[in-house]
């Protein structure tokens, strides 16, 4: 066929523009149903349990693939799993306080064995080490390991449980008796496992059992757990401590080790670049799925600017991290993406010296003593801090809601926060800076009517090494405070950790992690003998309010206890927050309802609300 | 020899073990890895804290900790290697076994690619010193010496991903750029082929208008949307190819080598078709290194049919012209699969990815989207390690070859009537090669532990990635196991690089003192 010159550029023309048109439709089909999450860690096991393996991206995918009673959600309340089960006080005696856990009739696993109370028995195997020197199953607290490597062990629920659980007639319950009021027995319950599993594997199944043969292996395992079977419990231990830590999930992986009952299980996984989940059918033990997201893939991307540039070149959905100011401002200028400023779990505080810390020489600096002239130069020289400064210099780059910190206990959005810093003497520590300056130095003549600005007072401070920001913090600090007559010098350490207790220091600035929301949370900073009280603090009347949170109150009675401690440690100028650590999520505009959240397991809590 | 080899592996261990007890003990003293435990309000810190010090013996004290991990490391000679486990309950063996692999892919291309275009640039450098080509390839090299790789990568994922995918989305090609592009493209083929300035200026032309036309076309017809060469364009390159080859490597002189070398070029095209069968039908390495071995054969049977005597240069020849062209071919089926690549779910219309090793999500058996995606994945990182280490090779290649070739014996080469090109070839850059094949074993053992940045920024978990993340994570063990590893290439490919100098250079003796 001969084509004349014009035939052949109409034909081009044609064909491009058909081509065009093409492209410009928009080449994310309305069906799309991936979300691709970034992960600063790679997984590296599917146990998130042991003490190797506690770490947020195995933990984020346990979450995704295992419901249990209740989760924390982006306001960091811990929410109850209606769905799954319930739980309450059965016997609330000063010495006898018992819960019942029950799980809902008909939830499944992904095997489609039926989820009972059985399931919920290995969690006490995993945190009471009572039962694992009694079973034979090893002393946590000795030098070698015990056969399940769990992470779980000591704590509230191991010194404070009574015998065992006690399974209902019906098999769906188990009640906890502990031997005092535990306050927030709600983080206390169990666990859920598919226990079946692991029997099938301990005895070293490679395939899913049906329904019988797992029913059947589970009374296997109750009858080891009631009889204490040394042997089966110890290999049930191996695969529990060892069998889950492989990274590689494909056709040949044992699917034994894949049975979940949350929203989505895991499909495929490649050894440190990703782990993709798929939506579990038989999903009955949450909220209900959206139903628009069938797959979720995490992509581990541990560098903050390669994934923002991944996420602007469409290979991420969601991205969150500790992110810089400068990838902050990177960003914003996408336009294909939502930026939100959230908040980590780390909160930043200043600490005064009080007196000596355990196995320290004694503590003589001007700080010293409760009450009188120590409390007033430790007020003072908490005012002199410029926090408002500090977070809008160093944080508000990051995360533009950050707001001064008003308490220790708490933090904003929690239940009770603007309660709790309205009263609890806060208020003392807020104005602006020249106010507060002015209200520093008035303290500090009433005790050295000499020091001013030109002649200060040194105060040694340990300052953390190797992070930048908390140098910019120190030197924000120092600048403000020569104003209200405080000279601070500063010793930056790279191993600072360790040094908190030391007398040489004044002061101290440094972050705690709080992992979880516990009413008792902060105790162990401030009552004597605490295990963080770091810097001498000795208040018998402080320590009359904090142990009285020890035990099981409602919200509003918690608030008020904070109050009286806070007044007491902010009348005493002991500690001070300044900031939340600022995290960054920015995600695909089209993807709906993900809201970022500090606590474990972070965005995901609400996985099921997804949707595009 | 021997006596010093021996000789010198034994001082090797010897630093070995001074070097490890120092960053073991370092290490250990720089950082507490229970720091993080030890500010966690967590009900069971202090459980954590006992299971934590159990793990990593952190009650025996660092110094005498290093006899405890060194005995491990002295399992080697029973076969019993033990390196301890990191703090993620993985063993260090496993994760340095892992690693190794990745960093290699990564390294191993853009080694030697920067490499040959070191030499390339650096030998034409030398030749054309202090001309256009010369002063621009100098300013190339300090300007790459200079240039940070982090950020050099993230301009790259910018410009080279961000904005090139969103081109793709709807590509044009502004008349401005092809306008820019063209001259900047004319100005490098004139200024290499130097010359009067009236060469200089229809070099310049040429070059400009082929590169005008060419960008046009490709604009018109939406080629990179569907690219590929076609028989017709691997057939005009394999000649060039061929011509090219044959008067570096014999002198177009030599007219049996040129003839193969042109026959290797003819056997291309005519090969093509059943290539493409081949491909469709049967791809993966092994038929490909079968391909490869085909060539060779071909070559060495075209090199016998065009000439009786010397058949060593014109096999030569024929077989790096078959080589390049077959190539070409390869090429071709590479991007004959860039269009289905880009339209698969997983790619979804994006196909320059900023980061990983491959798109996990694209789940096919096919050979060719399956290497697509591994050489999309290499793309980037491998010109951001090319940038960086080609300024070295072009200065090393270019001084070297210049003092080569103010050696008295060039001048009894050239004395001797030689010419340009054997004097060139055959004395110059074979004496050149000396000092830069030491310096090409140092470069790669460098490289692989250097590929940190690089690594970290392009998602590669190679050994880069794992000693940052036994320095982050004071993960002990795992640092001692990078840095074993590391240092010990080092102190071998130090060796490796006397041991074949002195095989090289016949006036180099290795001998007791």
């Amino acid at each position: 066929m001969k084509l004349t010159r014009g035939a052949k550029f109409a034909l081009a023309v044609a064909a491009s523009s058909a081509l065009a048109v093409s492209l410009l439709t928009p080449a994310q089909a309305a069906g799309r149903s991936t979300v691709v999450v970034h992960e600063t860690n790679s997984l590296t096991s599917f146990n998130a349990n042991t003490p190797g393996t506690n770490l947020v991206t195995n933990s984020v995918v346990g979450y995704l693939s295992g419901s249990g009673f209740n989760y924390y959600n982006d306001k960091k309340n811990l929410v109850a799993n209606k769905v799954f089960g319930s739980y309450k006080v059965v016997k609330n005696g000063a010495d006898d306080f018992r819960t019942e856990w029950t799980v809902a009739p008909g939830r499944v696993w992904s095997d489609g064995t039926p989820i009972t109370g059985v399931d919920l028995l290995l969690s006490h195997v995993l945190s009471s080490n009572a039962y694992s020197k009694a079973a034979g199953l090893g002393d946590p607290d000795g030098d070698a390991v015990p056969a399940f490597d769990s992470n779980g062990y000591g704590g509230t629920y191991s010194d404070n449980i009574v015998g065992e659980p006690t399974l209902s007639a019906d098999k769906m319950s188990v009640t906890l008796r502990f031997k005092k009021r535990i306050a927030n027995w709600d983080l206390y319950g169990p666990g859920v496992n598919a226990v079946h599993t692991m029997v099938l594997l301990a005895e070293g199944k490679k395939a899913l059992g049906s329904v019988a043969e797992n029913n059947a292996a589970r009374d296997r395992f109750l009858t080891a757990f009631n009889t204490k079977n040394t042997a089966t419990l110890k290999s049930i231990g191996k695969v529990w401590s060892e069998g889950y830590n492989f990274t590689e999930v494909n056709a040949s992986t044992n699917p034994l080790f894949l049975v979940g009952n949350g929203g989505f299980l895991v499909e495929s996984a490649v050894t440190k670049s990703s782990v993709t989940l798929k939506v579990n059918p038989k999903y009955n033990s949450g909220p209900a799925l959206s139903g628009a997201i069938d797959t979720i893939i995490f992509k581990f991307i541990s560098d903050g600017t390669a994934a923002s540039q991944a996420l602007a070149n469409g290979e991420l959905d969601i991205y969150q991290g500790q992110a810089t100011a400068d990838a902050v401002a990177a960003l914003k200028k996408l336009t294909n993406i939502i930026l939100v400023g959230g908040t980590g779990v780390a909160y930043e505080h200043w600490d005064t010296r009080v007196n000596a810390s355990p196995g320290q020489p004694d503590y003589n600096g001007i700080f010293k003593g409760h009450g009188g002239k120590g409390a007033d130069l430790r007020k003072a020289f908490l005012l002199a801090i410029p926090r408002e400064e500090i977070v809008e210099k160093l944080i508000r780059p990051i995360n533009a809601n950050a707001v001064v910190l008003g308490s220790t206990f708490s933090v904003p959005g929690q239940e009770g926060y603007d309660r709790l810093t309205a009263t609890n003497g806060s208020g003392f520590y807020t104005g602006s800076q020249d106010a507060l300056n002015a209200k520093a130095l008035r303290l500090v003549k009433k005790h050295y009517p000499n020091a001013s600005p030109s002649n200060p007072l040194k105060v040694n401070v340990l300052v953390p090494g190797n992070n930048t920001r908390r140098a910019a913090e120190f030197a924000l600090a120092k600048a403000n405070a020569i104003k209200a007559g405080f000279d601070l010098v500063g010793d930056v350490k790279a191993d600072w950790p360790g040094r908190i207790g030391n007398s040489e220091y004044d002061a101290v600035f440094f972050a705690y992690v709080a992992n979880s929301v516990a009413q008792a949370g902060s105790n162990a900073n401030f009552i004597i003998g605490g295990g963080n009280n770091r810097m001498g603090v000795a208040l018998p009347n402080l320590d009359t309010i904090l142990n009285k949170l020890q035990f099981p109150l409602d919200n509003r009675q918690v608030t008020s206890l904070i109050i009286q401690a806070e007044r007491i440690i902010h009348a005493e100028g002991i500690t001070l927050g300044v900031f939340q650590f600022p995290a960054v999520t920015a995600y695909n505009k089209d993807l709906k309802n993900v809201k970022p959240a500090p606590l474990t397991p972070t965005l995901v809590w609400n996985y099921w609300e997804w949707s595009y | 020899m021997l006596g010093y080899i021996m000789r010198r592996i034994g001082v090797s261990i010897m630093i070995l073990f001074g070097s490890s007890f120092l960053v073991y003990n370092l290490a250990a003293y720089a950082g507490d890895p229970l720091g993080e435990l030890r500010f966690s309000t967590d009900d069971n810190a202090k459980q954590q804290i006992i299971a934590l010090t159990r793990e990593l013996q952190l009650d025996v004290p660092p110094p005498l900790r290093y006899f405890l991990w060194l005995k491990g490391i002295l399992g080697v000679f029973v076969g019993k290697l033990e390196m301890g486990m990191t703090r993620e309950s993985s063993s260090v063996q496993g994760e340095l076994a892992f690693a190794i692999p990745v960093t290699l892919r990564l390294v191993l291309v853009a080694s030697v690619t920067a490499l040959l275009l070191g030499l390339a640039f650096g030998i034409i450098s030398a030749l054309r010193q202090y001309s256009r080509f010369d002063y621009a390839m100098t300013f190339m090299a300090f300007v790459l010496f200079s240039l940070p790789i982090f950020w050099v990568a993230v301009l790259l994922k910018e410009f080279m991903a961000i904005q090139f995918n969103n081109f793709l989305s709807e590509p044009s090609i502004p008349l401005r750029w092809m306008f820019i592009f063209s001259c900047f493209t004319a100005v490098f083929w004139s200024s290499l082929f130097g010359g009067e300035r009236k060469r200089f200026w229809s070099v310049f032309a040429g070059a400009f208008a082929t590169n005008f036309v060419i960008l046009w076309a490709i604009d018109f017809t939406d080629w990179y949307l569907h690219p590929g060469l076609g028989p017709i364009l691997i057939g005009f390159l394999s000649v060039g190819i061929a011509m090219g080859v044959a008067s570096i490597s014999t002198g177009l002189t030599n007219i049996p080598a040129r003839n193969a070398a042109l026959t290797m070029a003819g056997l291309a095209v005519l090969w093509y078709y059943p290539a493409q069968w081949v491909f469709n039908n049967h791809g993966s390495y092994l038929v490909i290194l079968l391909m490869l071995a085909l060539i060779v054969g071909t070559g060495f049977i075209c090199a016998s049919l065009f000439s009786k005597i010397d058949r060593g240069p014109i096999a030569r020849t024929a077989i790096i012209t078959g080589v390049i062209s077959g190539f070409l071919i390869f090429i071709d089926r590479v991007m004959q699969t860039w269009a289905p690549y880009r339209a698969t779910d997983a790619v979804n219309g994006r196909p320059v990815p900023t980061y990983g090793q491959r798109k996990d999500q694209l789940v096919t058996d096919d050979f060719w989207l399956n290497n697509l995606d591994t050489i999309m994945h290499l793309i980037l990182p491998t010109i951001a390690l090319i940038l960086i280490s080609l300024a070295g090779w072009i200065r090393y290649t270019r001084g070297a070859l210049l003092e080569v070739l103010n050696q008295d014996y060039i001048r009894t080469a050239r004395a001797k009537g030689l010419n340009e090109r054997t004097v060139i070839t055959r004395h110059a850059l074979r004496n050149t090669m000396l000092p830069l094949s030491s310096l090409f074993v140092g470069e790669f053992v460098g490289l692989i532990g250097g590929a940190v940045i690089t690594e970290r920024v392009f998602g590669w978990s190679g050994m880069g990635t794992l000693g940052i993340r036994a320095i982050n994570s004071y993960d002990l063990n795992l640092l001692m196991g990078v840095t074993l590893l590391l240092s010990t290439l080092v102190v071998l490919g130090n060796l490796l690089a006397d041991l074949v100098y002195s095989a090289l250079d016949p006036r180099i003796r290795l001998v007791k003192e």
